[in-house]
């Protein structure tokens, strides 16, 4: 055997362990998440029933708001400020192909805004639907999921901050080079 | 028409006609449920329920609900664009975009098992 295939064996080795190695601990993961309760927490969780249920109702209601509220102020900037100006370069013959893409990008990132959000309610809303009294261990894979989805809503919500920089920087660069030409065309 | 013939054509009417107008009724009592049960469902699957605030146990925070978009100042789609209107822009879109980064929507973590009080603490004994 040649150093060239000692070589190729190991390297096959190496990326099965890894494999092997990523498969374990993901799994590992999966399983923690769906462990079943033990009876200690499941005492707690209907000793706490009430309380819980409570805060997770203000959170419905307080992640209500916030979603009526952001939604219309990425609406709005959208509506009024991003497609006004890439229309008013386009009605000048302006190039605003990059400014265009952002905005578009952005459009497609609130509607999974959107359906993440209402996802993640119907969610919330059939965790605070179960009794978790009685089902403790199906309330609590509940507010799991929910946790999860809520999360997705937070990394949708990153996503269109995201794009935001990115037109105001699509702008500020645009801005540079029309004082650059315009400078030029006055010299 | 007499008495008699008239009592004798009534006895001739068919279940149908003799309830025409009951079952007139009871037709537009049944589509209008249907179409109330069919809008309820448009309303639901939508999204538009969750940007319901008039909805039961929403009302306490509808108050809160920014109706007013005035701090978005019409930016004319129309018009040249030199130095000027393009810094104008920049001045009302900063504006905006700032506000919104300044807050984390969404972020923290309080469906945690350990913030909703399932986690570590034992209340059931009062006992940590």
């Amino acid at each position: 055997m040649n150093i060239r295939s000692r070589r190729f064996t190991f390297g096959i080795v190496a990326s099965s362990l890894v494999a092997l190695l990523a498969v374990v601990f993901f799994a590992g993961s999966t399983l923690a998440a769906d462990e079943p309760l033990t009876s200690e927490q499941k005492q707690r969780i209907q000793a706490n029933c009430q309380s819980i249920k409570s805060t997770l109702n203000q959170l419905h209601v307080s992640d209500a708001l916030l979603r009526v509220n952001r939604g219309q102020f990425y609406e709005s900037l959208a509506g009024k400020l991003m497609d006004r100006f890439n229309g008013r370069l386009a009605a000048n013959d302006i190039d605003a192909k990059s400014m265009v893409a952002i905005t578009g990008s952005y459009r497609t990132a609130l509607n999974t805004f959107r359906t993440d959000y209402q996802v993640y309610e119907h969610q919330l809303a059939d965790a605070l639907a179960i009794d978790c009294t009685k089902e403790a261990q199906a309330f609590h894979d509940s507010v799991e999921e929910a946790r999860t989805k809520r999360s997705k809503v937070h990394q949708d919500v990153l996503r269109l901050n995201e794009y935001i920089s990115d037109y105001k920087l699509a702008v500020n660069t645009f801005a540079e080079s029309y004082g650059e030409v315009s400078t030029g065309d006055a010299e | 028409m007499s008495e008699e013939t008239r009592s004798e054509a009534i006895e001739h009417l068919s279940f149908w006609d003799k309830h025409r107008f009951l079952v007139l009724i009871a037709i537009t009592i049944v589509v209008a449920v249907g179409l109330v049960a069919v809008s309820l469902v448009i309303y639901n699957m939508s999204g538009a329920a969750q940007l319901d605030l008039s909805r039961p146990g929403y009302k306490a925070v509808a108050s809160q609900a920014q109706t007013n978009t005035a701090a978005f100042a019409n930016y004319s789609a129309t018009g040249p664009i030199n130095e000027e209107t393009i810094k104008e822009f920049q001045k009302l879109y900063d504006a905006q975009a700032d506000s919104i980064s300044a807050v984390d929507a969404f972020g923290g973590d309080p469906l945690n098992a350990d913030t909703l009080e399932f986690g570590t603490t034992d209340t059931t004994t009062g006992v940590e």
